[in-house]
């Protein structure tokens, strides 16, 4: 899912840089002070998670890869702001020393994976979650993912748009070939991902009050 | 007479369709061959691909699509940085630059990694990825604990 170095032009990098910085700082600075020291190790762990499960390729129909983001867990135990913060945190790992997305397209990536699909896994969760718990975490993972995946190809069509010669595929082919799988198959993992996790957690007592 | 005017017309119909023939050489070594490929070892394959001219970063030189293993080639008409794109409808993709050396200065292969070393950094890539997160987290932690709020 993420969008390589060299895919956006800088029309649209630098406005997604300029509105993820203000984004970042907010977040660390409510997420991630002194008074949170006791929630690192979890938070610490579930980040690491994300980024061996966004190492996992899982092979889909046609010759490409996708995998799960694994961060819509960090977002119903503690806010979008966290998942945020620590999906940016994989992303700036993975760009600086494994090759994966990239430093330019960061605030892209960082915005769609690391706060709109948290944030809508949340949103989900939060109006769910009085039905039934794992109900709503598994629904909020699936509608985050989703929400992910849409975000990214609207990102690539409005790049198709602007300039082809960053992005030769039109908005209906991406978009085609990143929702059906994520439809169909990512969603449906990530949601379970998501409840496994959070059940684990909670049977262990690792995480605050419900 | 007659005979050698229908003879002379149809060699008049020939000549054209000689004009038509496509003739062909085959030369090994010069072209330039690109493999991509995933983490886990898989292939980008039957991925739209662009190759361009260091004389020409506008019009692309060569376009098409991967073959079914990753591979792409193509052959430079001239030395310098050949700018290569790969990329997948899904937004996944490749875009790098080949060094194309002068004629006889010979050329290595280069790249982002080793396919038979695939399997290596599939399992030491998430490995390296925590240990850097994990370190990270205990320097929150540690400095957290030490600073009481």
């Amino acid at each position: 899912m993420h969008v390589p170095d060299g895919f956006l032009a800088p029309t649209i990098t630098l406005p997604a840089w300029c509105a993820a910085a203000p984004l970042w700082y907010w977040a660390v600075r409510r997420n991630f002070g002194t008074s949170s020291t006791e929630s690192l190790p979890v938070v610490g762990s579930l980040t690491a998670l994300a980024f061996v499960v966004q190492s996992i390729m899982i092979p889909i129909p046609g010759g490409t890869s996708a995998h799960l983001t694994g961060v819509a867990i960090l977002a119903i135990l503690y806010n979008p702001g966290v998942a945020f913060v620590c999906e940016s945190l994989v992303l700036l790992l993975q760009a600086l020393f494994f090759g994966a997305g990239g430093f330019t397209v960061l605030g892209v990536n960082a915005l769609a994976m690391g706060l709109l699909g948290p944030g809508a896994a949340w949103l989900c969760y939060r109006a769910l979650r009085r039905l039934s718990e794992r109900g709503a975490a598994f629904l909020g993972a699936y509608a985050g993912m989703q929400v992910a995946t849409l975000a990214v190809s609207l990102v690539l069509g409005l790049q198709h748009r602007l300039s082809p010669a960053y992005m030769p595929v039109p908005f209906s082919v991406t978009a085609t070939a990143m929702m059906v799988p994520s439809l169909t198959v990512l969603g449906i993992v990530e949601g379970l991902y998501t409840v496994m996790t959070l059940s684990l957690l909670r049977k262990v007592k690792l995480v605050g009050p419900r | 007479m007659k005979r050698l005017l229908l003879s002379l017309a149809f060699l008049g119909f020939a000549a054209p369709a000689v004009a038509h023939e496509v003739l062909h050489e085959v030369q090994r070594g010069r072209a330039v061959a690109v493999h991509a490929w995933f983490p886990d070892g898989e292939s980008l394959a039957y991925v739209q691909a662009e190759v361009f001219s260091p004389a020409d970063e506008k019009i692309p030189y060569w376009k098409g699509r991967t073959d079914r293993n990753g591979w792409l080639a193509f052959v430079p008409d001239v030395p310098g940085k050949w700018h290569v794109r790969i990329v997948d409808s899904t937004g996944h993709g490749l875009d790098t630059t080949v060094d194309v050396a002068p004629p006889g200065a010979g050329d290595g292969a280069s790249g982002g990694g080793i396919p038979g070393v695939a399997p290596l950094a599939f399992v030491l890539r998430p490995v390296v990825g925590v240990a850097l997160i994990a370190a990270i987290f205990a320097f929150l932690y540690f400095r957290g604990r030490r600073r009481p709020s």
